[in-house]
């Protein structure tokens, strides 16, 4: 584990974007799914979900740019904006010779997951926005498009595809990071993507109590045990992942929290309600949904506050474990940055860079050949 | 095009002058403290460190590490002393992981944040295994040392080697500064300095460290870390898990869901198909 990191600040932004994200994904593909496999009676279940995602995504867009210190630059995640400020330069949108700089300025690092995760987030938000339109206007024209049988089975199973994507990346960003615990385990994307699953079924139960979707919630049912129960065993891995750092991690209240309240609060008690194993009178759904939802919020809360409160105590953590660290596989590059060699070239940084970079200097130039500094 | 060029930093001969430091942040037009509030250094008031740590406004953090023998009266005492800086990685995480490509290799094979790029987003930070990197409370972008990009620009050394009075910081081009310090782990360890050891100078630490250390403890007793990683490293077996997990629930909820379809066909469907007040099957319970 290392300990001699900077914590990077991710705080409230950040949480709260992981669990509404996580909640807008997950209602997204059980949207989707229920309307490709479900019956036409699910219709109205499934614009439900449409119209939790969208809304959701658009908060967690604002959470995003607000966690940034420089809020203003939120489209240098989507364009790279020295090839941008040429295009401008360059007369765009007025000049062709503008446009072909244009085209080359959409900003990606595949093997950067915020990179990619940007590009997710930003496809998912159309995605949920002209389903969710379709839910509210359901013979409108973007209806009657999405219907369309060539489209009805592509567009639903894409949007599924990238509702997954948003749902698990934030866990495998922190992976691919140098932070303890983070960077420790190989199952926080998985983690993440169960608890999409289950907070947003429980979203589904808490906001579906109205007619017409009331009485359409029993089809959730088996959905919402099987997730929970898949999110336990999935945090249960996650927990053995982190066997040898769980006495660091034990040593203080966070390193708690994150072991025992997702697990209890989330996991646990719902499923043992929902199974009738805590007697029948707190069985509700409204009870266990609650939880369910605490319970992700829990998670996402620990999850992302625990290493800040690691590096804090790391006096306190005993020198084997913070001197031992785990040796990378290193059995699938995807980065042109793994093994570059010395003076191998840009690497990872052959985009975004300015025609000559020119650092602000002291160093004064009286004429050619003959420098002065002062 | 220029020769990579770095640092060698020989921690033996480090006697805690701060002269770098000095020279980094006079160099650079770092403030002593973190803006308005902080405008003067705070004293630490537990050792001669008293930046404590690399920061904003300290691109360059001396540190004293301060030794005692076991012993419950501490009878020896002795000080390791070491200049550290961002190690410009060959394989540098930060530059990897930032989305917006804010963080640029340089024709000197340095790694250098260019500002106008930066949203502040913070990746690099969480990447860094070196703990180099943090944001500027005033700017609102990402900072660390330059390497003096715009000194080599000029064929000039970074000032903090410059000023470095016993030339434990050495400045040069790769090849130079392997060949000195070969020469100088020899020539400790023909004097009996046995632990003496290189810290980033081959492919074991990122490919390469273009900053690199002669160490006469473990790494961690400086605090650095033995076995760093590339980031992306994490990348295929986390996305593999994630992969997995999504079509084991996507396949639980089909057959959540189709289940219940076949059953609903059937001549008694469960529960009615009313759109009246039906309850919650579970509510029954109740």
């Amino acid at each position: 584990m290392n300990l001699f990191v900077a914590d990077p600040d991710w705080g409230w932004w950040i949480v709260g974007y992981f669990f509404l994200g996580g909640i807008a994904a997950g209602c997204y593909f059980i949207a989707s799914l229920l309307e490709l496999f479900g019956q036409a009676e699910d219709q109205a279940l499934a614009r439900l979900g449409y119209c939790i995602a969208f809304p959701l995504v658009l908060v967690c867009g604002l959470f995003l740019v607000l966690d940034l210190n420089r809020p203003e630059r939120f489209w240098h995640m989507l364009l790279q904006s020295e090839v941008v400020h040429e295009a401008f330069e360059q007369g765009w949108p007025w000049s062709a010779a503008g446009w072909e700089w244009m085209v080359y300025a959409p900003m990606l690092k595949e093997w950067s997951p915020m990179s990619i995760g940007a590009w997710a987030v930003f496809l998912f938000g159309g995605f949920s926005f002209a389903s969710c339109w379709a839910g509210v206007w359901p013979a409108g024209r973007i209806a009657r498009l999405l219907n369309w049988r060539v489209l009805r089975w592509p567009w639903r199973l894409a949007g599924s595809g990238v509702g997954f994507f948003v749902a698990s990346y934030t866990g495998v960003l922190l992976a691919a990071t140098n932070q303890p615990i983070w960077s420790q385990t190989d199952w926080l994307g998985a983690l993440f993507l169960c608890s999409a699953t289950s907070t947003a079924l429980a979203a589904l139960v808490l906001l579906g109590r109205r007619p017409h979707v009331r009485d359409r919630l029993w089809r959730l049912d088996r959905a919402e045990i099987g997730a929970v129960g898949l999110e336990l065993v999935v945090f249960l891995v996650f927990l053995v992942s982190l066997w040898s750092w769980l006495p660091a991690l034990l040593s203080f209240p966070m390193g708690w929290l994150l072991v025992g309240a997702p697990l209890t609060v989330g996991m646990a008690i719902p499923l043992a309600l929902r199974l009738g194993w805590l007697g029948t009178r707190l069985a509700r759904p409204l009870v266990h949904a609650t939880l369910v939802l605490a319970g992700g919020f829990l998670l996402r809360y620990a999850v992302v506050m625990t290493p800040p409160a690691l590096l804090e105590h790391r006096r306190a953590i005993t020198v084997e474990a913070a001197g031992e660290s785990r040796t990378p596989a290193g059995w699938f590059v995807v980065s042109p940055e793994d093994s570059r060699p010395r003076d191998g070239g840009e690497g990872a940084s052959a985009l975004n860079r300015p025609p000559a970079l020119e650092p602000r200097s002291k160093v004064f130039v009286a004429d050619e050949g003959d420098k002065v500094t002062r | 095009m220029p020769e990579p060029v770095g640092f060698f930093t020989d921690t033996t001969v480090c006697i805690g002058c701060k002269a770098c430091q000095v020279a980094c942040h006079q160099w650079n037009d770092l403030p002593a403290g973190r803006g308005e509030r902080t405008s003067l250094p705070v004293l630490s008031g537990d050792s001669y460190d008293n930046t404590g740590s690399f920061s904003d406004v300290n691109w360059r953090h001396v540190k004293f590490i301060e030794k005692f023998s076991p012993d419950p009266n501490r009878r020896e005492a002795a000080w390791l002393m070491m200049s550290d800086v961002c190690k410009h990685c060959v394989n540098a995480p930060c530059l990897e992981v930032c989305p917006t490509g804010a963080i640029l290799r340089t024709e000197f094979d340095t790694v250098y944040i260019h500002e106008p790029a930066c949203n502040g987003c913070r990746d690099c930070i969480s990447a860094c295994p070196f703990g180099v990197i943090h944001m500027s409370e005033t700017q609102h972008v990402a900072q660390k040392c330059t390497f003096c990009y715009d000194r080599l620009q000029h064929n000039l050394a970074p000032a903090c080697a410059q000023a470095c009075p016993t030339q434990s910081i050495v400045f040069g081009t790769q090849d130079q500064l392997q060949r000195r310090a070969r020469e100088r782990l020899d020539q400790l360890h023909r004097d009996g300095v046995s632990e003496a050891y290189l810290y980033g100078a081959d492919e074991s630490v990122l490919g390469g460290l273009n900053a690199f250390y002669l160490l006469v403890d473990r790494p961690e007793t400086y605090g650095l870390p033995s076995n760093p990683q590339l980031p992306s490293r994490r990348v295929p077996a986390s996305s593999l898990w994630s992969i997995l997990t999504a079509l084991l629930a996507a396949l639980g909820m089909l057959f959540a869901f189709r289940d219940r379809t076949k059953r609903s066909g059937q001549a008694a469907p469960n529960p009615p198909s009313s759109e009246t007040s039906t309850p919650h099957p579970t509510e029954g319970r109740a």
